[in-house]
């Protein structure tokens, strides 16, 4: 999978940008939308589509090694992967081990499971709510802890 | 998972498998109802560790009457069976054959892309410290056992008795500092920072638990340490509620004759020895790190401190190695919305990380088909919720439920320990299916906390979430009335009654759809700001970012070093060039917000820069607009150049390093303009400052003599090193009380700072170099976002947060974060966190193409003329007047309503002399049938 924007294709391709959404929408390009105007696609998809387009290699390559890059900006440390497209890419597992019951173990796998991750929360105990379950009150407003 | 522990990892950062060891559960989840029979047969008691030992459980257990699951499990350390091979007593009472002895282990592989870990802490046992007495004698508890005695839910159902007789305390002391501060005894010489505030709490609490007005309530502490938002307010008012505080350390805690109570002794700040009896006492215990801390850092290879606590740098405070995240007592002891904040910047950190698999393995939950009421004659189930004591305490639940049944539509009465807990929504459910309930009333706490839960429940059982109805009989009823139990058990009959009469008129109501704008806008360009930019943008998400000043980087970059020795200017530089530098964020410097309107997912801003002024559209804003040191107008500031606030004294240790080392004399004088009557709160950060400044002096020139003028060194958690580091090298330190403030003259040979010392009780008389004030940290331009946003800040002008405890970084506006010193004082690493936290936050709103509103709306009805009188009460502008031109040609006028605008506050409709406007589910039937409902007890019973 690579991640790439639809203004850059569109710019490599001499065309507007709605022609490329109206491409992915009617799937002629197989592109998954992704956050923000970048969508998703494996990179023999793309380089069949684009084989088809009659342009110069290289303005391909420039296009693909631009589209890696928007991806490994994403991710910190990409320790030498990605950028070196010879080597296998790998995309990261869209789900987290959150370790911990208790409040804090709680509140992360909520923002995560809300913001589209799958979470497995890993808890020692035979149920949740950690410490604060055995609180009777909170300060400073009195507020019952469970 | 529960009962399961991580074993082993393997994989980078982005793809990691781990396994994880589930213990056997041996009761099959999918069977067990939680009926709890089996643990009424089993005949094996074991101490509750949920309750702190204080009772007993049996051999099979839940965990807590609210848990979740709410699955019972067999400790198979105490089952007979499991140890002795002989019973299974509960397998032959479970009506649905939910034991299974043949449970095994299992290790199961996980596959994910990060972890966050929040292993949490465990208190101090203060088990082996004879002269806290706590294993020998029967009154003196732990903290922790002492909020079970106190919990409603706990073994004394909220009737606080103490262990030796069961008798209700009257006198209670707590010694503060148990296993914190105290490299004597034990080895944690940092503070908990939670102990002193509980303790003040508790003290509170503990009043509302006992009969009388012999309560009497003593704190023995060391330094009181309220240094969060709202403490010193709190702290203040139990001092004025007759809470007593007495600097001192029992030394010695004996039994009373007689086996109950204790006496002890202590000595005086002023040294008199003094010799008094208490009916309990509570020990504070501390924070340690837990014992799976180190299992932790061998499988997710970090570094723990001498303490074990997990080490982070302060540039990132919750990442401890690439993939690998953590959150809560982890890395230092600390409270409840610092955890809270730190678990949202976990969650941030990590999907930062993995951005692009978002949404990948993301499974949506589903909901039963409505079904439609329209045609059903109303059906109401009530439950009527104790609230352990909180409700059940004051008014008579039972009288109100059997009142209830005498209602008419009225089809099924229940009374819940907790309404809102776990099992009591699988009731709800069935309780609706069974009985064929087309609408439900809770009569309990407030809507503003519980009503989305018992809406969920009702969307679970197939029915539309706005056919519930909440009383709220605790906040307006059994809290205001607990002296008046009898009135305040006819005022809840009234209230369910309204309720009822309520929710037969309520109607199925349909969500808004909107789209949301996937951009952030973060007001301020400090380290926060910038932070949750960063984060933002690295998540995929467009960033505008306002600065006020001509450049980024805030009160950051007149700090050198975070309180942990971090150094600051490549920190900071490195992040501007990152901010600077990222395509997907805009920076505007010398930019001011002028105009804000919309709401959540779509909201729309002028801002000036440059003079010029730009519009912005966004659909999450991240306020981080920070906080200043303030100008000192006492202790002779401004009249001598050698009396400084810290900042300019930072920056003159800087500037000219080897004229200050050459000082014979520095003083330093905290609290200067916090703690007062003008701005009524800690500033939390000066004390840390303070030891900064003067370990850093003593480290130039060891001969200096430093002196600090403190009246609570708050120092709280790992801060502690630095202030005992400093009494290492020789610091003085002498306190003041408010009443009598060290004097300040300026001589041509120094600054002579005059003082009381309390412990010789001699006045001494200092001749300084350099003097430094403290100043305290205030708030600026916050006005104008209050005024703008309509979001909410408190009394001393720092923007509030939906919920102290557990909505830190979300604001009263939906679609707002805060983050930084804008909320509350705090240092870089709590300032660091709290932006992550509160990108995180935002994205939760930005990562949805759509989001849902809420249903309560305002809508126009025929009857509307096109007056507008309601176009100038609508708060959030959210009704327009349209004209058109109707067939017969005329000109026609009415309003028209912006859902996505509308808050259903109803001022409108209450402003519309025609009927012309009204809000879903307040419609005027609606209320016109509840204020019959109130008055038919005032004219004598029901008509």
């Amino acid at each position: 999978m690579i991640t790439f924007r639809v203004g850059d294709l569109a710019g490599i391709l001499g065309v507007h940008r709605n022609t490329v959404t109206n491409w992915i929408r009617s799937r002629a390009l197989p592109a998954q939308p992704g956050v923000g105007k970048k969508y998703f696609i494996e990179e023999e998809a793309i380089r069949a589509f684009l084989s088809g387009k009659n342009l110069p290699e290289e303005a391909v390559e420039a296009f693909l090694n631009q589209a890696v890059l928007t991806m490994n900006r994403n991710l910190p440390a990409p320790s030498g992967q990605g950028k070196d497209r010879g080597m296998e890419k790998t995309t990261p597992t869209g789900s987290v081990l959150v370790v911990g019951g208790g409040i804090a173990g709680i509140q992360a796998t909520l923002d995560l499971a809300e913001s589209g991750y799958r979470v497995h929360l890993v808890e020692k105990s035979a149920g949740i709510g950690g410490r604060m379950a055995q609180l009777d009150k909170t300060f400073p407003t009195n507020d019952c802890a469970m | 998972m529960t009962l399961s522990q991580v074993v082993s990892v393997a994989g980078n950062a982005g793809n990691y498998t781990v396994k994880v060891r589930r213990s056997p559960r041996y009761v099959d989840m999918d069977k067990c109802i939680a009926c709890g029979l089996c643990a009424e047969k089993c005949p094996r008691p074991v101490a509750d560790e949920f309750n702190e030992g204080v009772n007993n459980r049996k051999a099979i257990y839940i965990k807590y009457g609210q848990s979740v699951p709410l699955k019972y499990a067999i400790d198979p350390n105490a089952c007979i069976y499991l140890t002795r091979g002989k019973c299974r007593a509960c397998e032959k009472f479970c009506p649905t054959g939910a034991i299974n002895f043949e449970d095994k282990a299992e290790i199961v592989e996980l596959k994910v892309g990060a972890v966050v870990l929040a292993p949490g802490y465990q208190p101090y046992d203060p088990s082996g410290e004879d002269y806290y007495g706590y294993d020998s004698i029967a009154d003196v508890v732990t903290s922790l056992e002492y909020e079970r005695l106190l919990s409603a839910s706990g073994p004394c159902m909220g009737h606080l008795m103490r262990p030796s007789d069961n008798r209700e305390p009257k006198r209670i002391a707590w010694l503060q500092c148990v296993g914190s501060r105290n490299t004597n005894r034990c080895s944690n010489g940092y503070c908990s920072s939670v102990c002193c505030m509980y303790a003040v709490k508790q003290a509170l609490v503990t009043a509302e638990h006992t009969h009388g007005d012999e309560l009497s309530q003593t704190i023995f502490f060391m330094d009181l340490r309220s240094h969060g938002k709202e403490f010193e307010r709190y702290y203040e008012d139990a001092k004025a509620k007759g809470v007593r505080f007495i600097r001192a350390r029992p030394h010695t805690i004996d039994p009373l004759r007689g086996g109950s109570g204790v006496r002890m002794r202590y000595t005086t700040e002023d040294g008199r020895q003094m010799e008094e009896d208490f009916d309990l006492a509570v020990l504070s215990v501390g924070m340690e790190a837990t014992q799976d801390n180190k299992a932790l850092a061998g499988i997710f290879d970090f570094s723990l401190d001498s303490y074990g606590f997990a080490q982070t740098a302060a540039s990132n405070p919750v990442r401890v190695n690439d993939g690998v995240f953590v959150a809560g007592a982890l890395h230092a002891p600390k409270a409840i919305p610092h955890a809270v904040t730190e678990a949202s910047a976990a969650a941030n950190e990590a999907a930062r990380l993995l951005s692009e698999a978002k949404g990948a393995l993301a499974v949506e939950k589903t909901y039963p088909d409505e079904r439609d009421v329209t045609q059903e004659e109303p059906r109401v189930g009530v439950f009527v919720c104790s609230c352990g004591i909180n409700i059940a305490g004051v008014i008579d639940v039972n009288a109100v439920v059997e009142y209830a049944k005498g209602l008419d539509h009225v089809a099924f009465v229940e009374n819940n320990l907790f309404t809102c807990s776990a099992d009591t929504q699988v009731l709800i459910r069935q309780k609706a299916e069974e009985m064929n309930l087309n609408r439900i009333v809770v009569a309990a706490c407030t809507p503003r906390t519980h009503e989305p839960l018992f809406q969920e429940t009702l969307k679970e059982a197939g029915l539309n979430a706005y056919l519930v109805e909440m009383a709220n009989i605790r906040n307006q009823n059994s809290w205001v009335h607990q002296k008046e139990p009898e009135k305040a058990t006819e005022k809840a009959k009234d209230q369910v009654r309204m309720a009822v009469v309520k929710a037969v008129r309520n109607k199925a109501l349909t969500r808004l759809k909107v789209d949301v704008n996937q951009k952030a806008l973060v007001i301020g360009g400090g380290v926060a700001g910038m932070t949750s930019a960063l984060s933002l943008a690295e998540q995929g998400f467009p960033v505008v970012l306002l600065e006020r000043e001509d450049r980024l980087g805030g009160n950051a970059s007149h700090v050198s070093a975070t309180d942990f020795g971090d150094s600051v200017p490549p920190m900071l530089k490195d992040m501007i060039k990152k901010v600077e530098g990222h395509p997907d964020i805009a920076v505007h410097t010398n930019a001011r917000l002028k105009t804000a309107v919309g709401s959540v997912g779509n909201f729309v801003s002028k801002f000036e820069t440059h003079g010029e002024t730009r519009a912005v559209t966004y659909g999450a804003a991240v306020i981080a607009t920070g906080a200043k040191e303030s100008i000192p107008d006492e202790y002779g500031f401004g009249s001598d150049p050698r009396i400084h606030t810290h900042l300019s004294f930072d920056k003159l240790m800087q500037a000219e390093v080897s004229t200050v080392q050459k000082a014979d004399t520095v003083a330093f004088i905290q609290c200067v303009g916090s703690r007062d009557s003008r701005r009524p709160y800690c500033s939390r950060i000066c004390c840390t400052h303070t030891m900064k400044a003067a370990v850093k002096l003593k480290t130039l020139n060891r001969a200096m003599q430093v002196v600090v003028f403190y009246r609570d060194i708050r120092t709280y958690g790992l801060r502690e090193e630095l202030y005992r580091k400093a009494r290492e090298l020789g610091v003085l330190f002498v306190r003041y009380s408010p009443d009598d403030k060290p004097q300040v003259r300026t001589t041509p040979e120094g600054v002579m700072v005059r003082g009381l010392d309390p412990i010789s009780r001699f006045t001494l008389e200092i001749e300084a170099d350099y003097l430094v004030l403290a100043a305290a940290v205030e708030p600026h331009g916050n006005e104008e976002l209050v005024e703008l946003y309509k979001c909410g800040a408190n009394a001393d002008g720092f923007l509030n947060e939906a919920h102290p405890k557990l909505r830190p970084v979300d604001m009263s506006v939906d679609g707002l974060f805060v983050a930084g010193l804008c909320n509350y004082p705090k240092p870089m690493d709590e300032a660091i966190s709290q932006a992550q936290a509160a990108a995180a936050r935002a994205a939760v709103v930005l990562s949805r193409k759509e989001m849902l509103l809420d249903a309560i709306k305002s809508y126009v009805t025929e009857h509307c003329d096109g007056c507008a009188l309601c176009v100038d009460v609508c708060p959030y502008r959210a009704i327009r007047l349209q004209e058109s031109t109707g067939e017969d040609g005329r000109m026609h006028r009415m309003v028209q309503v912006d859902p996505a605008l509308c808050k259903g506050c109803g001022v409108c409709a209450a402003t519309c002399p025609k009927d012309g406007v009204r809000v879903h589910g307040f419609t005027k039937e609606q209320i016109k049938a509840q204020v019959a409902s109130a008055l038919e007890s005032l004219s004598g019973g029901r008509a």
